[in-house]
């Protein structure tokens, strides 16, 4: 026999060890390989659309119709240098793409959009307009722009044109990176989580095989010799297992994309193009590296030394937490935040099993019998089960966590939706009509509920210097300001906000902009409009969720009488009248006929698709790791348990029948992942304070109120007892098997007694 | 003729590089692409028999590979300074189709042909050179026989009457609008309008029109000159008529005072090249020249930022008493392109005196 057989003999003594082993390497690699790619995707997808639209300008028609090939050409033919740029947006998780056409874009030379060196417009997300096209007539939303360089003087412009800004978003900041670092996080501590299972695995088996380790030795092979075949058994499995686990996680990616996509575009309206696949050998390697670094961190593990020793000691681990909570209470950038919850994590870690052990010690003490063994085996059970303990406490927090961030949200969210659409009804002003026409028809209709007209446009804000070095923000005008939004609850506001606001004497801004300037009630803001520059006091801070821009809300009265909204709207309740007559009246008031009415639900169920899109990446992510944490320390249980066997057949020795044996065991199995998910309680709830009050802000750029959900607790202690029960069942049924020999008492694992 | 076609040859193989990077359709094979096997494209290639048909040979010609209008004057100002202009239009096709066949619609934005320009103005020892370039099909850059109108973007050949023709051409910093009167018939060069371009047969469809008379503005720098003189109109389409070997081009349009026209060219190769032109008489009579009727021989070079090249030759017509000396003026005229060549106006002098434009590729 070889070295290497005699090695690998072990697993074909265990198989179940080595398809544990096999399972979490696949499941991690797929989880991990999945949200790097989306990631990595989104990565790119940010970059490309601030790279791809810096500083462009567009033309669009005068009568607000969409520009075509006909415009491009007369322009072209005009003198004009204008280059089209089709976005093609196809069905997930195919991504989006951009048409441009290289031979139009030589008049902006190194000014075209998209340049970045000499491969600009070259390679995904780009490809030729003719290509796009195609695409878009195949089942893809395509949307045609005709961009102009920045140096195109306004008064060399054709007739029926007009010069507008081109950007594919609002300015968000570092918003969007901060989103993909949150997700970056996540996928480090579903690697933490991986390494700590596997190591557990790995530990176990180490401490099963020693008997075979120093029997190699008696026969003269070397440690180092033994060392390294095990490195090579293991790269070996690493290798085999990380394949299929790379191929699901692009299929996770794919699975995931569209509402990946989605959640970008809602969150940052960054649309995700379609970019090249990526490599696999970033997620190869990282998970190679992983999975060998868990199992050989730890030379001393060769010197067959009982498995899992705690890294560090509890007074460092205690320094740790302090150091980690402070910290997360008030880093200001989110590297620093994450790295602060990343020392919480690992003095958490190191103190939870010592402090489990150390607590069923103590209550061994008290009390007789059978109750005294139960306790001193569970500390032993903690001890020797410390590493897979932990990583089904870090999941289960994961998961308190991020479901109390999804339910906060979308309570909070739907409170808000319910004030934002106070109104039965909203009418959208077409284009080429009077606004005040319909103004006045409403002003003399009797029976009309409460109304206001919504225009909304971009402002330009300005330091209180002038010097207009700040973004341009969504303008948010009410007319009149009335019942329909002085309902809406305010973060903050200065007295008679809403009376001030109506009069026209302030301006209330809604959180991301009062956030990203520092506006509080009492600050004047100075913003310009159709080139008048105004200075007004802040009244108030809105909630504004699940989008990224700033916004100013003003009354109408403010706007100056140029003001060219980009969107005009009515929000109406109809009273005493039925919503179609006004709508007709409408219709008849502007001699039109093409009028759209939404009502209330149908923008409320549009509201909830968006916010279930955004949140669909977050929670899988969540509940994959759980079930990865889960099976494996189902896994590991069952394992471990298994190498103390026929310790527990002694009890059957002291007069216990098998029932009663199997009943120990019960009550050991669900005490154990019982506490696991009562001592993953305050993690977890600490990390979902950490999640909406410090991440959210810097990632999102709003808050959301904490709140608990006990209701969730007591699913996810429903969950770990399951996983206790379905341990001590099989448990039982090794109970019922035939007694081991003797010879094995020493092989003990654990050794402990 | 032949002369543009080699001169821009690598001009071409910038385009065609473009084409290929922005679709699918492989990339032509050979030298510019011209060297392709013609009938795996489906596209025509020109042979000897084939006839020209006006007008509809000014216009576009979507089954052949490349073809090209083209344009040179010799103008004086007020002041009495020559002035040299130069204006060109190609059309690379990477689909061929029939001319009968209706074109796809502008809305698919469709890339059956690239398209690029060329504008130059010779003057005061100085030049100025712009190029562009544009995709075929919708509407940016487009050739119709009836009425004649060439265009890409804003540069723009149209004819306004019978037998008038305005040429408008913008770039930063200086512009042209020339009215031309078109004088006589279209002149077929080689074998009633197919033109060989090498031993073995290949070659192009070829004619040009040789009585220009122009006058126009030219604005240089935000000073517009009123200009005067004569021009030479070529057009010349094919699929394939080169080989390998040729390294490049040197051509020769020339207005003598005696009313006659010399157009003479030579693609240069390891063992001298092949030799081709013609003379036109006042009375627009067409005496082909083969290679052993006329010689071509450099006199003079001239060290160029870009390289050496001959700016001094001696042309000789034996049959026509033709002994004369080409030269070009005093400076650079490198059109400074995707890829550059030399385009200048020329003067003649010895047993004829006249002017013309001379273009030099490979150098």
């Amino acid at each position: 026999m070889t070295l290497f057989a005699a090695l690998f003999s072990h697993y074909r003594r265990h198989p179940l060890q080595l398809l544990a082993l096999a399972l979490m390497i696949v499941l991690a690699t797929t989880l991990w390989t999945g949200v790097h790619h989306l990631t990595d995707r989104a990565r790119v997808s940010l970059a490309e659309s601030e790279r791809a639209v810096a500083g462009q300008q567009q033309l669009v028609r005068d009568d607000g119709q969409p520009v075509t090939v006909q415009d491009f050409a007369n322009l072209r033919r005009a003198g004009l240098c204008v280059m089209p740029w089709l976005e093609v947006r196809r069905p997930p998780p195919a991504g989006r793409v951009i048409g441009v056409d290289p031979f139009a874009a030589t008049c902006f030379g190194d000014q075209a959009p998209g340049q970045a060196g000499s491969d600009a417009l070259n390679g995904e997300p780009f490809l030729d307009i003719g290509e796009a096209a195609q695409l878009s007539t195949n089942g893809g939303e395509g949307v045609l722009s005709l961009l102009v360089p920045q140096t195109v003087d306004p008064a060399q412009l054709p007739p029926g044109y007009q010069l507008r800004g081109f950007s594919l978003g609002p300015a968000t900041g570092e918003l969007g990176e901060s989103f993909l670092l949150n997700l970056d996080a996540l996928g480090v501590l579903v690697l933490l989580i991986t390494a700590l299972l596997v190591r557990s695995v790995y530990q176990l088996g180490l401490v099963q095989r020693r008997e075979s380790f120093a029997l190699l030795t008696r026969f003269g092979v070397p440690g180092g010799r033994v060392w390294g075949w095990l490195l090579a058994e293991m790269a070996a499995l690493t290798a085999l297992c990380v394949l299929p686990g790379l191929w699901l996680g692009r299929w996770l990616a794919a699975l995931l994309g569209g509402g990946f996509g989605a959640a970008l575009e809602n969150l940052f309206d960054t649309p995700l193009y379609a970019v090249g696949a990526g490599g696999v050998a970033v997620p190869a390697l990282v998970m190679g590296a992983v999975v060998l670094a868990a199992c050989f961190a730890d030379r001393r593990l060769l010197r067959y030394l009982p498995a899992a020793r705690y890294v560090g000691t509890w007074p460092a681990a205690l320094v740790g937490l302090v150091v980690g909570l402070l910290l997360v209470r008030f880093a200001t950038v989110l590297g620093w935040l994450f790295a602060g919850i990343a020392l919480v994590f690992v003095a958490v870690g190191v103190l939870t099993p010592r402090a489990l052990a150390g607590m069923a010690q103590w209550r061994a003490r008290a009390g007789e019998g059978l109750g005294k063994w139960r306790r001193r085996e569970l500390a032993v059970v903690f001890r020797r089960l410390a590493l897979p303990v932990v990583a089904l406490q870090f999941a289960v927090a994961m998961v308190l966590a991020v479901q109390a961030l999804v339910s906060t949200f979308e309570n909070t969210f739907e409170v808000w939706l319910g004030q934002r659409l106070e109104a039965e009804f909203y009418v959208e002003v077409p284009a080429f009509v009077a606004v005040a026409d319909g103004v006045h028809y409403l002003d003399g209709l009797a029976g009309l509920g409460d109304w206001h007209l919504v225009q909304r446009g971009r402002a330009q804000l300005e330091s209180a210097g002038g010097t207009p070095a700040l973004p341009q923000v969504d303008l948010f005008a009410i007319s009149p300001v009335g019942p329909l939004v002085t309902g809406w609850t305010l973060l903050v506001a200065a007295p008679d906000a809403w009376s001030r606001l109506a009069a026209g004497e302030g301006v209330m801004v809604n959180e991301q902009l009062a956030r990203r300037q520092g506006y509080e009630p009492g600050d004047t803001i100075t913003f310009r409009l159709d080139g008048r520059a105004r200075t007004l006091p802040v009244l108030g801070v809105y909630a504004d969720y699940g989008r990224p821009a700033g916004e100013i809300l003003t009354a109408g009265q403010v706007l100056p009488a140029a003001f060219q909204p980009r969107f005009v709207s009515f929000s109406i309740n109809p009273g005493a009248l039925a919503m179609d007559d006004v709508r007709q009246g409408l219709a008849a008031a502007w001699g039109t006929e093409a009028l759209t009415a939404r009502d209330n639900q149908s923008i409320q169920t549009l509201a909830s698709g968006v916010f279930d899109q955004t949140f669909l990446l977050t929670r899988a992510i969540t509940v994959l790791t759980l079930v990865l944490a889960g099976a494996s320390l189902l896994i590991m249980g069952w394992v471990f348990f298994t190498t103390r066997v026929w310790y527990y057949r002694l009890l059957s020795v002291w007069g216990l029948t098998r029932r009663e044996a199997a009943n120990q065991l019960r009550w050991l199995a669900v005490a154990l992942t019982g506490c696991v998910a009562l001592v993953a309680l305050p993690l977890g709830v600490w990390l979902t304070w950490v999640l909406v009050a410090r991440i959210n802000p810097l990632a999102f750029g709003w808050s959301l109120p904490m709140a608990v959900y006990p209701g969730f607790w007591l699913e996810m202690l429903g969950w770990c007892l399951l996983i206790g029960v379905v341990i001590s069942l099989l448990m039982g049924r090794q109970l019922r098997g035939l007694t081991p020999a003797p010879a094995m008492a020493n092989v003990a694992a654990g050794g402990e007694r | 003729m032949s002369r543009h076609l080699n001169a821009h040859c690598p001009v071409l193989l910038a385009l065609c590089l473009m084409l290929a990077a922005c679709s699918d359709t492989p990339e032509p094979a050979g030298f510019a692409g011209l060297g392709a096997d013609v009938t795996e494209e489906a596209f025509a290639q020109p042979a000897r028999g084939d006839d020209l048909r006006f007008p509809d040979d000014f216009g576009p010609h979507p089954d052949h590979r490349i073809e090209w209008w083209y344009l040179t004057a010799n103008l004086t100002t007020d002041e009495g300074e020559p002035l040299g202009l130069q204006w060109t239009q190609f059309r690379q096709s990477l689909v061929a189709r029939n001319p009968l066949t209706p074109a796809p619609p502008a809305h698919r934005w469709p890339l059956e042909a690239g398209w690029m320009a060329h504008a130059a103005v010779s003057f005061r020892e100085q030049h100025w050179f712009a190029e562009k370039l544009a995709r075929g099909g919708t509407g940016q850059a487009e050739a119709r026989a009836r009425p004649f109108e060439v265009w890409l973007d804003d540069w723009h050949l149209q004819a306004t009457a019978p037998g008038h023709w305005r040429l408008r051409v913008r770039d930063q910093g200086w512009s042209y609008d020339l009215r031309i009167q078109v004088e006589g018939d279209p002149v077929a060069h080689g074998d009633r309008g197919f033109s060989a371009k090498t031993a073995g047969g290949e070659g192009s469809m070829y004619f040009s029109l040789v009585d220009l008379a122009i006058e126009g503005e030219v604005t240089i720098d935000g000073m517009t000159h009123a200009v005067a003189g004569r021009g030479w109109f070529d057009r010349e389409w094919s699929s394939q008529f080169l080989k390998a070997g040729q390294q490049g081009w040197d051509w020769f349009a020339l207005h003598l005072d005696s009313g006659d026209k010399l157009m003479a060219f030579r693609l240069r190769e390891e063992d001298g090249g092949y030799l081709s032109g013609s003379w036109v008489t006042p009375e627009r009579a067409v005496i082909p020249l083969a290679a052993g009727s006329f010689s071509l021989e450099v006199t003079g070079q001239r060290q160029t930022g870009a390289g050496t090249v001959p700016v001094q030759w001696r042309i000789r017509v034996p049959q026509q008493g033709v002994d004369v000396t080409i030269t070009a003026p005093p400076g650079q005229y490198w059109n400074d392109g995707l890829f550059p060549y030399w385009e200048s106006p020329v003067s003649v002098r010895g047993s004829h005196r006249g002017d013309g434009y001379m273009e030099l590729t490979g150098y």
